[in-house]
């Protein structure tokens, strides 16, 4: 589903050229789900950002679903993430002038689908926010906030999910809701997951986890029986 | 598209039922109302007072020659649907019971006037009433004066050349009597076909040719522009209501160009409203750019759905601008009903066209740049919260603002010129008060040092924002700046109008008094108790040389057509005065007044000071040597002096004026003035009756019209204050709102590290009352210098400085700033720390 070879980030700032990521090459199957672990920056984010096609590549190719995102320019990949990629942010990014029915239809509604509303009622009523359906993002808690987030990663049968931090901003309880629904939905459509996590419990329920350290992917590490302990679950 | 536009509907919608587009729906409605409002106003008074001017003329325009008018061009000006009047005049005598009189008698066709009216008296000197028709056939209508000096009463006959005509009807006032106190020939109005028969326009008489003509503004403009290459500038003036040099036809332009000027204010502060909103837009729609994108929107997709926005903003703002505008104006024309003469009937496109126009250009141009810094947000923002647009430049922000404000300012002055002066001034005012902003930063860098206090923390705000604080510094100066100069200039204006015609100006004058009667008519009017101004002895003399070279004194038929090369005259004999103190309203520019110094001329040449536009017209300079012909006398004299003299003020004015030593062998009539106010009228007939041979000239009815045309003109003025005034308010509305989003992130950050409400409070009012006064103090500065340009160059007004402004300008800035700041962030500090944290997301 996912390939990099020899991927690298090189940014300019005002004291010249700064590599931010190592060459990094590895590979992600279709339906896997994989947990990107680091401390703060160690690269985790730039990696992701690389893999959604949020930003280019300075060497390297990457491959998503087939796709050369390497040689695809700004709108092509816009294109690409609209048709394959689903993400959820640490921050919900949820657009605060829209309800949370209408933050759920708007990845449709771009790809140009007719039966947006149907489909975005639906899947509100799957993460149990049928009910706040015309609240506003600034009336729901944040938990709520993020099943919004991760229904409207869902509504286009994403091939990818991203997801940066998912469970960052909420306590305990809240956490374990929407690393259930996320794991849950993940499972039921075949949706490969890719995953940056501060927090090592979350990781541990993820395929295989690639840990980034200063810049750098250091060590490939997975945890079946975990992994096989949820599926159990 | 369907998708996008159903998109774009919902966060239209949306947004504005939150309120997020209240402050760029508001800029662009009041954009809109306030251009509409001004100019529906502003042309509904002018139509009114142009009527008013028009009526001064009797007409729209009058063509004035020293010859007969050719038929065919009236022919002409009536088939292209043009009203047109006809008028002789000269001056001629007339002859009662065996008295007579020099009159100016006007015979006139039967259109006569096209507009204004003639009014009747029914007894001399009696109440006048407007009347629709003229004189019948062998009859005259003459001046209350006449009666007196010839001794008649309506019915009675008089001859008036060859012909002999029936006194009809007491002549109260015509349209374009003229308001001149020496044209004080009372007025014989006649028709233009019984002229034929007086004989008094043969050869060698010198007699006025004036065609009336009256109709659609255009249709006279084409008209003039065929009828302009048949014309003969020495024989031929075109005037019209607009180039009338009266003191009211200068009110009434300095008015126009007062409400032109606010009302290009009123847009420049729209505009600048509408830009701090849009930039606000902007800024607030980088999250949802960045998510939508993220989602696949494509870069065409983002363009559509926020062009789209903007047209929906676009057109709600313009329709709501023009309902309020509408309403607004509509609401002024009630309320000033009693006060101001508009013509309510009239329905002008012109404004409708310029407001939308207005609206249009504001919002696109505006948010031009707003909008495509929002375009290029990277849709990593959604993982990199510093990441905000790639486009920085603002040459393009200065640029598409630049053009749309000169646009706007072009094609509503319709002017290139003062539209390009008014730009280029405005730009080199605001890149000098750049530089002066920076500095005063800089200057702050140093006060704001020391341990963290709310001072300390307000300097370090206004530093730290270097670049938007200077921007935001000027756009606070320069609306404080427009506010001052519509505030000053109307200040100024109205001042200067009301000084023409203070209370007590006097409404009559004496002219024609004998030296004998001049002590006895001081003490009649004094056991009155009525003053009486000064006594200026008068002349008739003719101009008859300068330096020797005869002057030509009028054009007789003879010369007509050929070039006799002499320097042109004054056409007729002048008034001569002599004085030896100064008038009041006059001001010497060249020499020294002769009254002051010892002038050291040869034997037999005495000083004389001489009005400028005179001394322009005849090209006399100082040291030239003028000779005048007073009765069978000649009279050597030498420019001395040259003297500025404001034709304004209603009292005699003189072109020449002789040292006394000159005078002494003469004996001269006396002018004077004085005031009697409106109730003790009737007391005129007995007042006058000792002194049957003085002439007196009625000027009350003339003061009272320009009075009430000043006062009508100050109500608008004032109005169009108030909508300017409005607007500027709004617009630091918006400037504060929109900066007070750009403190919400510091002011969460303060309040979470437990900062005081009072600490974070006065910090954020000392800011803003920093800010006040400086921009305060720069609008003071920029104020005086834009002020002296506008009334020296465009207002043909006197310049002086406005110290006191140099006070409240910054006092108010530092009120109103830092009031709207509290309040700004008084709202915010309500909300608790989380949510001040929520709304930052």
């Amino acid at each position: 589903m996912i390939k990099t070879q020899q991927i690298t980030k090189i940014v300019t700032t005002s004291e010249g050229q700064l590599q931010i990521l190592q060459p990094i090459s590895f590979e992600v199957k279709a339906g896997e789900s994989v947990a990107i672990v680091g401390a703060s920056g160690s690269g985790k984010s730039t990696l992701l950002s690389l893999l959604a096609g949020l930003d280019e590549v300075s060497e390297g190719e990457i491959y998503l679903d087939g796709a050369a995102l390497h040689s695809l320019d700004e709108e092509a990949r816009a294109r690409l993430r609209g048709e394959k990629v689903g993400f959820i942010f640490q921050s919900f990014m949820l657009v605060q002038s829209l309800t949370a029915l209408e933050n759920v239809m708007l990845p449709a509604e771009i790809a140009g689908r007719t039966d947006a509303k149907k489909r975005a009622e639906a899947i509100l009523d799957d993460v149990g926010l049928g009910h706040r359906a015309h609240h506003y993002p600034n009336q729901l808690s944040g938990g709520e906030q993020q099943r919004v987030a991760i229904a409207r990663a869902f509504i286009g049968e994403p091939r990818i999910l991203f997801a940066d931090e998912p469970t960052g901003n909420l306590d305990e309880a809240n956490s374990e809701k929407i690393e259930q629904l996320l794991f849950n939905l993940n499972h039921e459509l075949g949706t490969t997951l890719i995953l940056v996590t501060h927090d090592p419990e979350l990781a541990k329920k993820c395929d295989r986890q690639l840990m980034m350290h200063g810049g750098q992917l250091e060590e490939e590490s997975s945890d079946e029986k975990h992994n096989l302990a949820r599926e159990a679950g | 598209m369907n998708n996008v536009f159903s998109l774009a509907w919902r966060l239209f919608k949306h947004e504005a039922r939150r309120g997020e587009l209240t402050i760029i729906l508001l800029a662009i409605v009041l954009s809109v109302a306030a251009v509409l409002s001004l100019s529906l106003f502003s042309e509904r008074l002018q139509s009114a007072l142009s009527e008013r001017s028009a009526a001064f003329l009797a007409a729209d325009t009058q063509l004035r020659s020293d010859k007969p008018i050719d038929e065919n061009w009236l022919t002409d000006a009536r088939d292209q649907g043009i009203s047109t009047a006809q008028r002789v005049s000269t001056r001629s005598m007339v002859f009662g019971a065996e008295k007579m009189s020099l009159v100016d008698l006007r015979a006139v066709s039967r259109q006569y006037p096209l507009r204004g009216e003639v009014m009747v008296a029914d007894a001399p000197f009696g109440e006048k009433q407007p009347v629709q028709s003229l004189p019948e056939k062998g009859h005259v209508w003459i001046d209350s004066r006449l009666f007196q000096t010839l001794n008649v009463k309506v019915g009675d006959t008089v001859d008036v050349g060859d012909a002999s005509f029936t006194v009809g009807n007491v002549l109260g006032e015509i349209p374009d009597a003229g308001f001149s106190v020496f044209s004080a020939e009372p007025i014989v109005l006649m028709r233009l076909d019984d002229l034929a028969a007086t004989n008094v326009t043969g050869p060698g008489s010198r007699a006025d040719y004036v065609a009336y003509f009256a109709g659609d503004a255009s249709a006279i403009s084409d008209y003039y522009d065929a009828l302009e290459p048949k014309l003969n500038d020495d024989l031929h003036s075109w005037r019209s209501a607009a180039d009338d040099e009266s003191a009211i036809g200068r009110s009434v332009a300095r008015a126009e160009r007062y409400f032109l000027l606010a009302s290009l204010l009123a847009i420049i502060l729209a505009a600048v409203s509408i830009a701090v909103a849009a930039q606000r837009y902007s800024l607030r729609h980088f999250d949802p750019v960045a998510i939508m994108k993220t989602l696949g929107a494509t870069q065409a997709m983002i363009r559509k759905v926020y062009v789209l926005q903007v047209l929906f903003i676009t057109v709600v703002g313009i329709i709501l601008g023009v309902i309020f505008g509408l309403a607004i104006q509509q609401v002024v024309v009630w309320a000033l009903a009693d006060k101001v003469d508009v013509s309510i009937d009239v329905w002008h496109f012109r404004p409708l066209l310029i407001a939308v126009f207005t609206g249009a250009v504001c919002a696109s141009l505006f948010s031009l740049y707003p909008l495509l810094r929002l375009f290029s947000v990277p849709p990593l923002r959604v993982l990199r919260r510093d990441l905000s647009s790639n486009l920085s430049s603002r040459s393009l922000q200065f640029l598409a603002s630049g053009s749309a404000v000169f646009l706007l300012m072009w094609a509503y002055s319709q002017d290139l010129e003062i539209s390009a002066i008014l730009f280029a001034s405005g730009v080199v005012l605001i890149a000098g008060l750049l530089l002066v902003t920076y500095g005063l930063i800089a200057v702050g860098r140093k006060l704001g040092q020391g341990r963290m206090g709310a001072w300390q923390l307000a300097w370090a705000r206004i530093r730290r924002r270097a670049m938007d604080n200077s921007i935001q510094l000027i756009s606070f100066s320069v609306t404080i700046m427009l506010l001052l100069i519509v505030l000053v200039m109307r200040n100024d204006m109205v001042a200067q109008w009301r000084a023409q015609l203070p209370e007590g100006t006097p409404n009559y004058f004496l002219i024609n008094i004998t030296e004998a009667q001049q002590p006895r008519l001081e003490s009649h009017f004094a056991e009155n108790q009525i003053d009486i101004d000064k006594f200026y002895p008068v002349v008739r003399g003719r101009f008859a040389a300068v330096n020797d070279e005869t002057v030509r004194t009028e054009v007789t038929k003879e010369e007509e057509g050929s070039d006799t090369n002499q320097r042109d005259g004054l056409g007729r004999e002048a008034n001569l005065t002599w004085d030896d103190e100064l008038q009041n309203e006059n001001k010497i520019t060249q020499g020294q007044w002769h009254g002051n110094t010892e002038a050291d001329l040869p034997e037999g040449i005495y000083p004389v000071s001489v009005e400028t536009g005179v001394a322009e017209r005849l090209n006399i300079s100082m040291g030239d040597k003028l000779t005048f012909n007073i009765g069978s006398e000649i009279v050597n004299t030498q420019v001395t002096s040259v003297r500025e003299v404001n034709w304004q003020t209603m009292q005699p004015n003189f072109f020449f004026i002789i040292d006394p030593a000159a005078m002494t062998a003469f004996t001269p009539t006396y002018i004077t003035s004085f005031y009697l106010p409106t109730e003790r009228k009737a007391e005129l007939t007995r007042l006058m009756q000792p002194f049957a041979s003085v002439t007196m000239f009625d000027v009350d009815a003339r003061i009272n019209q320009l009075r009430s045309i000043v006062d009508q003109v100050s109500v608008a003025v004032e109005f169009i204050l108030v909508l300017v005034l409005a607007a500027g308010s709004l617009v630091l509305i918006a400037q504060v709102q929109a900066s007070m989003d750009e403190r919400l992130q510091e002011l969460a950050i303060l309040r979470t590290l437990g900062a005081k409400g009072s600490l974070i409070r006065l910090s954020v009012v000392l800011e803003f009352v920093i800010i006040g006064v400086v921009a305060g103090l720069m609008a003071a500065l920029a104020n005086e210098f834009s002020l002296y340009l506008l009334q020296t160059q465009v207002f043909q007004m006197d310049a002086q400085l406005h110290l006191e402004y140099w006070l409240i300008a910054p006092a108010c800035g530092a009120l109103v700033v830092g009031l709207l700041g509290a309040v700004g962030c008084w709202r915010l500090l309500r909300l608790n720390t989380s949510q001040l944290l929520r709304n930052m997301v």
